[in-house]
């Protein structure tokens, strides 16, 4: 369909002096971005719930402690009827502040610690992989975007080697190697299997914000600030990190944002299929082992379910309003 | 006889437990001492019937055709009938495909097995000291290519048992007690002039180094089946055996499935213990059993005939037990768990004492998902209750009764053999990918650590586990497993894991590295000197001797049976000497 003249050009001619008029004091982007994510209240009520997680896996010992639980403390022959499972707290018997969140069966564990404790390892895992996958990402991304040539191919090569990976097939073979290397120290497995997890994450995320950043790069590099940069003879080095990544906080910002809740559901997914660290509680494992008693016992598998669930329904909302707030041509 | 996943008291989700309430219906407690069923575990089929004739008599309200689908979280790793010795493998084989001299049938008025004739007439006949065993095969035996099922088979099927190099993982008493036992090394070394077996018509006689008085028992293991020479090849054998029972192998998938139909040359009027009612049998291993208990459980459309010989998990248990019905077959299995002890790694006796009263029995069970007085009963003695001969007595005294934990007694002892409290290591496996596995792992540290020891759990996986634990270079000093009786004495328990010899062997049949002298010279007299009636007896003293002066083995409880089965499946019972469900009379209802 054909546009009609009139219509394109209406909006600029309308829309610009009025901007113009109103914004007088110059603003970064970033600041422009964060005072509209301010007036997003979706985001704002995200952002209040994310940092209440953030605040429960910071302080899951002394939440543990002011509920009055504690972590493994289980006694299955006390606790537990004759069919293993729990004599005290909901939803079989009334409700106790001994324990609000019921006890596993079989083991006798109290849920509410280790519902703590899970959301401080999920949140750990998480931040940490964004975070690493974040920073690969952008030096890989800057280094192929600025340099010509041989090594822009390599890396590019490099990149599509690890798209090709496959995730799962590379995730399942690690948790084996571990065992078998790390078996006979019960401590440094545990590291390991922690580093693994994290590791695993990383390695398979960074390449999509290394593309998105080459591309940026390759489009800014050629702009006049970067030439007039070069002219006067500033390493290259300073070019990149001080010319080149400020303009490329935006991308970041929403990698980082919409990565998150990506990790936190993989955490759980991986463990589920039983990769994932052996001895530290995390969601992921307390849903493994409560699915078989999903209809028998179903507050095992609700409270880490509903935990992962807000959070990441809360993380994504956050990012998508990030995203929404860096994005230039949004307006509102 | 070896347990269908041998990591068991640290890795699996209850497949071997030990039931009370017989037939499931009762919905009581579950108090396994006041069960009878569970006292006479170890008794398992002690009882014979010699004069036995087929055909059996259809059950009442059976009708015929349709196919049963048996789920399983495990899989055998082998079907040669001459390497089942797992008591999963023996079953499917003993019950629907190979036919041995003798077999075991459920009997409903004692709930107990009866050793019955099976392709030989009667139970063979001794002569006066127990050295020589003669077999009388049936006349009409068929295979299921329609060929005659002769003598020389079944003497070749017996010298195929000695090549324990081709044919790993099978029973091994005949190279104990049969002749040359020790030095014949089976058809493919030593082709198959063998002295110690003799055809003359349709009678095979097998000549004995020492006296074998439990023969009869032996003989219903697979490996006693009919194997003509001329099919024979020692790799792909099991992948496809001559069928001489009621069903016939129509697609192996080792590690995943089995489907067994009709074998229209089996003649009922020969066979005196086995059933073919159904059409077909569907195996399905390595099966998720929170996915095939829900199925089972729900009895919609074909589960209706779907069964599992797997131990019903605690919370299936129950939702059996609320339900009432017949649906969940209980009962026991003689077989007793160990933590063994190794003895050229823990070399003092307090310190095995002392880990004795540090195990933490009850907790541990029941993290590993085990109904403690259901599933899985404390005990004290190496031989299961039931056993002939057997004794009860308590090695530890002080009232631990195979339950008891008591850290402050454990530190008492290791201060006695010099230890500081923290000072002694105890290393032991657990798998890391299995749930349960971690949680007992994590109450048997928590014991230990409270008792005064520190604790190392080595990682392994359900898949290596087995391995880790019989190789001499783990790291580990204590073994976690189990055996189950081959027959009701203790004949079939102390050559097989407490004998000197073993120590050192390739599979670590001797899993506590246990040499000890007096405990040599006693099984030897008891199998050289000792008549049948005087033999059980005396086990049951070793029993208490090697408990009492070593202590080699923390035993950590007695195993039963309780598994689930379709609304539609009639003749479900537990066969006790396996832990099994009895296929053999399995049929659809009407």
């Amino acid at each position: 369909m054909a546009l009609s003249a009139t219509e394109l050009a209406a909006d600029p001619a309308t829309d610009e002096p009025r901007q113009t008029s109103q914004e007088v004091a110059g603003r970064s982007p970033t600041r422009i971005a964060l005072d509209r994510l301010r007036k997003d209240k979706i985001a704002m009520a995200c952002l209040a719930v994310v940092v209440l997680f953030a605040l429960i896996a910071i302080f899951a010992g002394t939440l543990t402690n002011l509920a009055g639980v504690e972590l493994d403390a289980g006694d299955p022959s006390d606790d537990l009827d004759q069919f293993n499972f729990p004599l005290v707290g909901p939803p079989d018997n009334s409700f106790t502040w001994a324990a609000p969140f019921g006890i596993e069966p079989n083991s006798g564990d109290d849920l509410l610690a280790e519902w703590f404790y899970g959301a401080r390892t999920s949140l750990r895992v998480a931040t940490t992989a964004a975070v690493l996958a974040t920073l690969i990402g952008i030096v890989v991304g800057l280094v192929a975007g600025f340099s010509r040539g041989w090594l822009d191919k390599a890396i590019t090569f490099v990149i599509d080697i690890f798209l090709s990976l496959p995730f799962i097939l590379v995730a399942l073979s690690v948790s084996p190697i571990l065992v078998s290397r790390f078996g006979n120290s019960p401590e440094s497995l545990e590291r390991a299997q922690l580093w693994a997890l994290i590791g695993v994450l990383s390695v398979f995320t960074w390449m999509t914000l290394a593309r998105l950043i080459r591309g940026e790069v390759l489009s800014m590099r050629e702009r006049e600030f970067v030439q007039a940069a070069r002219v006067i003879g500033v390493p290259t080095r300073s070019i990149l990190f001080k010319e080149l990544l400020p303009n490329l906080i935006a991308p970041i910002v929403v990698s980082i944002s919409l990565g998150l809740p990506a990790f936190v559901a993989a955490e759980a997914g991986l463990a589920y299929l039983g990769i994932g660290v052996v001895g530290i509680p995390s969601w992921g494992q307390t849903v493994d082992k409560a699915v078989p008693f999903f209809d028998s016992y179903p507050l095992y598998l609700y409270a880490p379910v509903i935990g992962i669930t807000v959070l990441v329904i809360a993380l994504n909302l956050l990012g998508d309003a990030v995203r929404d707030a860096f994005d230039p041509k949004t307006r509102r | 006889m070896r347990l269908k996943k041998p990591a068991v008291a640290l890795a699996t989700a209850a497949l071997m437990t030990l039931a009370a309430c017989g037939g499931g219906g009762s919905g009581t407690d579950g108090n396994a001492e006041e069960d009878p069923t569970f006292e006479e575990g170890g008794a398992a089929g002690s009882a014979k019937d010699p004069t036995r004739e087929g055909p059996v008599a259809v059950p009442e309200g059976a009708s015929e055709g349709g196919t049963v689908t048996v789920s399983t979280a495990v899989a055998p790793t082998t079907l040669d009938p001459t390497r089942a010795y797992y008591v999963d493998s023996t079953a499917i084989m003993s019950d629907l495909v190979t036919r041995a001299l003798t077999q075991y049938v459920y009997d409903p008025e004692t709930n107990d097995m009866v050793l019955i004739p099976d392709m030989a007439t009667d139970l063979g006949r001794p002569n006066g000291d127990n050295t020589e065993w003669t077999f009388t095969l049936r006349e009409g035996l068929k295979y299921e290519d329609g060929s005659d099922v002769v003598a020389e088979d079944v003497a070749y099927a017996i010298k195929r048992s000695f090549a324990i190099a081709e044919l790993p993982d099978g029973p091994t008493y005949q190279t104990t007690f049969f002749l040359d036992g020790d030095k014949y090394k089976g058809p493919f070394k030593d082709g198959t002039d063998y002295a110690g077996i003799e055809v003359n018509g349709n009678d095979i006689t097998i000549k004995m180094a020492r006296p074998f008085v439990d023969m009869d028992y032996y003989a219903s293991f697979p490996a006693f089946t009919a194997i003509p020479e001329a099919q024979d090849d020692p790799e792909t054998y099991g992948n496809s055996p001559l069928a001489t029972g009621p069903y016939k192998f129509a697609d192996y998938k080792p590690g995943s499935s089995l489907t067994l139909v009709k074998n229209d040359q089996w003649d009922p009027a020969t066979d005196p213990g086995r059933l073919q009612m159904v059409d077909g049998w569907e195996f399905e291993f390595a099966q998720d059993t929170a996915k095939f208990e829900n199925v089972i459980l729900n009895d919609n459309g074909s589960a209706q005939t779907s069964m599992t010989y797997d131990n019903a998990t605690p919370s299936t248990y129950r939702a059996f037990q609320q339900e009432g019905g017949d649906r969940l077959v209980t009962g026991s299995s003689p077989c007793t768990f160990m933590w063994y002890l190794d003895m050229t790694k823990i070399k003092e006796i307090e310190v095995r004492q002392a880990l004795g009263w540090a195990y933490p029995y009850e907790d541990a069970w029941r993290a590993g998902g085990e109904i403690v007085g259901v599933t899985r009963i404390g005990g004290t003695t190496i031989l299961p209750p039931g056993t002939i001969g057997r004794k009860e007595f308590d090695p530890l005294g002080d009232g631990h009764g195979g339950t008891t934990t008591d850290p402050a007694k454990s530190k008492e002892l290791l201060a006695e053999a010099g230890y500081e409290p923290g000072q002694y290591e105890i290393k032991f496996l657990f798998s890391s990918d299995d749930d349960l596995s971690v949680a007992a792992k994590d109450e048997v540290v928590k014991g230990l650590e409270e008792a005064g020891f520190k604790a190392t759990p080595i990682a392994s996986t359900v898949e290596t586990v087995r391995d880790d634990r019989t190789d001499y270079d783990s790291p580990i000093n204590i073994r976690s497993s189990g055996w189950c009786s081959d027959w009701p004495t203790g004949g079939s328990w102390f050559p097989a894991q407490w004998e000197g010899e073993l120590v050192g062997v390739e599979g670590m049949p001797n899993p506590a590295n246990f040499e000890e002298q007096y405990a040599d010279d006693e099984q030897d007299r008891i199998l050289d000197e000792l008549t049948p009636e005087e033999a059980p007896e005396a086990w049951g003293e070793l029993d208490e001797q090697i408990m009492t002066t070593t202590y080699p083995a923390v035993i950590t409880g007695y195993s039963g049976t309780a598994f689930i089965h379709g609304s539609k499946l009639g003749g479900v019972e537990n066969d006790n000497v396996r832990g099994m469900p009895t296929f053999g009379s399995t049929y659809i209802t009407e």
